[in-house]
């Protein structure tokens, strides 16, 4: 079933998955300073997949980006793998219901589940014996629901393309 | 017409694997246990190595655009300013060779003494130059990269100075790369001497405030803004002598038996470039005592030298050089 209005999609292109996680991984990175408002491009990557594709992007993926993410940063190792593991297993229980909705819609409800990673990432931390980084912590899950309509977007445009290629409809 | 918007392989009805939660559960009790190897056992650093190592042609291709960004401010910041940089370093150079040149006759003079004296020769250190390739974008800790690792030398526990004072220290080495961990962070600890009046004291890392912190000097300890800090060389980590800090804030309070004393680094923790790794003292250092003059010692005295050693040898973090200051402040403490 799918919500009345919306467009038949293509059939996704497994390649096309793991070069868009691989990329977001690769602009993760980048070195941007040592700040916490930058947004984890990687995770919202995760989720749009774990969303739209489950049977294909699951938990255990995340798990390894997110071990990958850990020795990357020198963070505590499983801390981002822990996260990146709830955010995957939340996405993909909510995938049914999410996609009903509009893209903005969708953006106000994988709110929550940002939050949540970065919280369960600030509490392992702070378990661990870290001090506490500072309040610029609460933009970077605001940045990343907001990235979510452009992700969305771009992600779902190979899919969107037509069929049968003619004159009127080039892509 | 083929039928090209549906996927050929409908998800199969039965065969679908272990349920999502299932797999939640065991990546979670997965990812806590290597947290807890982490943490705890610290056996995860050859896991840590392969995958760095994994990651490194991937890191150092996105490293690319920082030093494109930095190319372009060079490029704006233009003739001008590079020959005012280059009449600066002359004028510098000049003012410095005259002291070079005093500090090589009195390096010399004092080996005669020290020869005089008959005491043993002062220990050499031996560097490696580095280049600081990233700020760890972990916020919760204050770390950088480095480009040297351990297929170059690079040892765990290794001071890292810059060219105006100590940065930090080596506390993870990987084959290609090492973490360096900065005075600023929570967990660092350098163990100074006031340079004026040659009090010791231990300097923790405050990334909150200014940097750093002199913590547990006395309320009426003499500190004045201004003074300079220096290592100890008590810790077998630092050589002796490198600028460390200056006091920037005396706070004497009557509710606290100990001033808040808050401390400027030398170096610029956030915008090093090249570094300088020096080999820790320690390995240089004669072997401690065996444990058979240890147990003659008193047994608290020998189960404390035990544990020092221990922890030192385990990791030869900062624990180890907080743990042998607070013994070295508690004995300069104690004697009159």
């Amino acid at each position: 079933m799918m919500p009345r209005g919306s467009p038949l999609l293509m059939p996704v292109n497994p390649v096309f998955i793991w070069v868009t996680l691989l990329l977001a991984f690769a602009l993760n990175l980048i070195p941007m300073g040592r700040t916490g408002a930058v947004p984890d491009l990687l995770a919202v990557a995760l989720v749009f997949w774990n969303v739209h594709q489950p049977r294909r992007v699951g938990v255990g993926v995340a798990f390894a980006f997110g071990v990958f993410m850990d020795v990357h940063q020198g963070a505590l190792l499983g801390q981002h793998a822990l996260a990146y593991t709830l955010l995957s297993y939340s996405a993909i229980a909510v995938h049914r219901r999410l996609l009903w909705f509009t893209v903005g819609s969708q953006a106000v409800q994988i709110l929550p589940l940002f939050i949540a990673a970065h919280v369960v990432s600030l509490l392992v931390r702070l378990i661990a014996g870290a001090g506490f980084p500072g309040w610029t912590l609460v933009v970077a899950p605001l940045m990343e629901a907001t990235l979510w309509p452009v992700v969305t977007f771009l992600l779902l445009a190979p899919q969107r393309r037509a069929p049968d290629r003619d004159k009127n409809r080039p892509l | 017409m083929p039928l090209v918007t549906l996927d050929r392989s409908p998800p199969p009805f039965f065969k679908q694997g272990p349920s999502a939660f299932t797999r939640l559960m065991f990546f979670s009790a997965l990812a806590i246990f290597l947290m807890v190897a982490d943490a705890r056992w610290r056996v995860t650093q050859p896991l840590r190595a392969v995958a760095a190592t994994v990651l490194h042609p991937l890191q150092s291709v996105m490293l690319a655009p920082q030093s494109w960004w930095a190319e372009a401010g060079h490029y704006m910041s233009g003739l001008q300013e590079a020959r005012h940089a280059q009449l600066a370093a002359q004028k510098q150079a000049a003012d410095q060779s005259e002291r070079v040149m005093r500090v090589d006759q009195l390096v010399r003079e004092n080996a005669r003494l020290r020869e005089l004296l008959s005491l043993r020769p002062r220990i050499e250190v031996h560097s490696l130059a580095a280049e600081v390739l990233y700020d760890s974008p972990d916020p919760f800790t204050r770390k950088v990269v480095i480009d040297q690792g351990s297929s170059h030398g690079v040892v765990l526990g290794s001071p890292v100075i810059d060219e105006s004072g100590v940065l930090g220290q080596v506390t993870r080495v990987y084959p290609l790369t090492a973490e360096v961990t900065l005075v600023t962070d929570k967990d660092a600890a350098v163990p100074v001497v006031n340079s004026r009046t040659r009090q010791r004291g231990v300097a923790y890392g405050t990334p909150q405030v200014l940097g750093m912190e002199l913590r547990f000097m006395a309320g009426n300890a003499d500190v004045q803004v201004g003074d300079e800090l220096q290592t100890s060389g008590l810790d077998g980590i630092y050589p002796a002598g490198l600028p460390v800090a200056r006091v920037a804030k005396v706070d004497r309070r009557a509710d606290s038996a100990f001033a808040r004393i808050v401390l400027v680094p030398r170096s610029q923790p956030d915008n090093s470039r090249h570094v300088l790794l020096l080999q820790p003292v320690s390995d240089q250092l004669p072997e401690r005592p065996g444990e058979a003059s240890a147990m003659a010692a008193s047994a608290p005295a020998s189960a404390a030298s035990h544990h020092v050693k221990a922890e030192s040898s385990a990791h030869a973090g900062h624990r180890a050089n907080t743990a042998r200051a607070a013994a070295s402040v508690a004995a300069s403490g104690a004697k009159p």
